[in-house]
């Protein structure tokens, strides 16, 4: 029985991906440092190499419909394996959950109130998001039509508005950077803002129709991808090469804006827009993670679990790193490496598996 | 140290009364299991001990023990 009683269109599920991968506009930041001024071809290529993995998710929810990945890992792997599976996802979703947390503290403590407690900002943000998780996933896919238009107004406003200081030699000279560099950013982009659509196999079974999911689903995210696409652009035709120098060089190429002294730091708006998207992104990692731990323990309703829960990711949002710096070597490292089975292998295998096995039985099969 | 307790009850009176009055023990089993653990950590942090970090571990994993790690510079 699956925990969720809610049902969202696939129209929603658009939106909902399309918030979620620009939720994560900022963390490019993470492959800027590696990858330089050849960001945007790796964005590019991450999208290409995820793009069937992705499919294989939808596949998998429409083989298992009305069903989560905790089902779903009960009746491919058996209900043993199945449970050591769910375990190391919900690891995973608490995990990431806590730095997207921690993100948003880091994001307001570096550039917008510098002078406020962590702690403070973690608990209010976290708390906003379990109010919006104890509301359901019907209510968050309905809003998340205008945290997509915010979050698209800032950047395309912004790019707009800096086009005038863009220097587009700044991407010469292309292919310099070593193989194993491109490699490192690839794996980066494909985890953290693509990669990560993994959740949405626990919201896909809410799904009222599955005919049209797999174009909204590749829709979704190809409106993700396109956002980051253009702060890539943004960023190197702005900054260059001292893009990677910066803590955020979204934020950097923003302050850069100038027009006849009146439009001036515009950072505020992209702290907005980025505020909303991550409270998207953090709201539906909430929400997957009560769930699966409410599946996993055969619960009702997954509601009992949603404070308990956000009080242990403020905690681990603030001791999970002790600085921007430690957070960002173990993303590029443990942090991309460990998640790859998640993303990349369990999927596409229980779709295999599935398939072999001719899951799931037919009821009527029960009865002849 | 008061404001956790404060936000700890608020979460006890928010969640307890309704999960006895339904008689849903199976719930109220889980939700005490994590909302120990919450306090246990929220503890913690307001007296200052430290909290280990499971990605400190599962760094220590796979770069140090399994040798997978990316070139650094």
């Amino acid at each position: 029985m699956s925990i969720e009683k809610g049902k969202i269109s696939s129209q929603q599920l658009l939106f909902l991906i399309a918030g979620f991968v620009h939720g994560s506009v900022l963390l490019i930041d993470f492959t800027v440092g590696i990858t330089e001024h050849q960001t945007w071809m790796v964005i590019l290529a991450g999208l290409v190499i995820t793009v069937p993995v992705i499919v294989s998710y939808v596949a998998l929810a429409k083989r298992f419909p009305g069903m989560n990945l905790v089902q779903i890992n009960d009746m491919v792997y058996g209900r043993f394996l199945g449970k050591i599976i769910s375990i190391y996802y919900i690891f995973f979703f608490m995990m990431t959950l806590s730095f997207n947390i921690r993100d948003v503290g880091e994001l307001y403590i570096t550039f917008l109130m510098q002078d406020t407690p962590f702690i403070f900002l973690l608990i209010v943000f976290t708390a906003t998001c379990a109010f919006a998780v104890a509301k359901g996933v019907e209510v968050l896919a309905r809003t998340s039509h205008l945290f997509v238009v915010t979050g698209l107004f800032a950047i395309i406003s912004t790019f707009i508005l800096l086009i005038d200081q863009m220097d587009f030699s700044n991407f010469l000279p292309l292919f310099e950077l070593p193989f194993i560099k491109i490699f490192q950013g690839i794996h980066i982009v494909s985890v953290i803002p693509f990669g990560e659509t993994v959740v949405f196999l626990m919201i896909m079974g809410c799904l009222n129709k599955t005919e049209h999911a797999v174009k909204n689903t590749l829709s979704g995210l190809l409106v993700g991808a396109v956002s980051l696409f253009i702060v890539a652009i943004r960023n190197t035709a702005v900054l260059g090469r001292t893009q990677t120098i910066w803590t955020s060089a979204s934020f950097q190429s923003i302050r850069l804006i100038n027009i006849g002294t009146v439009l001036t730091r515009m950072d505020f708006l992209i702290g907005i827009a980025q505020t909303i998207l991550m409270f998207l992104k953090c709201s539906i990692f909430l929400y997957v993670t009560v769930v699966a731990i409410s599946q996993l323990f055969g619960l009702k309703s997954y509601l009992p679990l949603v404070l308990p829960l956000a009080g242990i990711e403020v905690i681990l949002a603030a001791t999970v790193f002790q600085s921007p710096v430690d957070h960002a070597t173990i993303t590029q490292n443990a942090g991309i490496i460990y998640s790859v089975p998640l993303i990349f292998v369990f999927p596409p295998l229980s779709l295999l598996i599935a398939k072999i096995r001719g899951l799931p039985k037919p009821e009527r099969g029960k009865g002849t | 140290m008061i404001y956790l307790l404060l936000i700890y009850a608020c979460i006890f009176i928010i969640n307890v009364p309704g999960l006895v009055k339904r008689k849903e023990w199976r719930e109220l089993a889980v939700f005490s299991i994590f909302y120990v653990i919450a306090f246990a950590l929220g503890l913690m942090y307001v007296l200052d001990k430290p909290i280990p970090s499971p990605m400190k571990g599962l760094q220590h994993l796979i770069v140090d023990i399994l040798g997978i790690e990316y070139p650094q510079g």
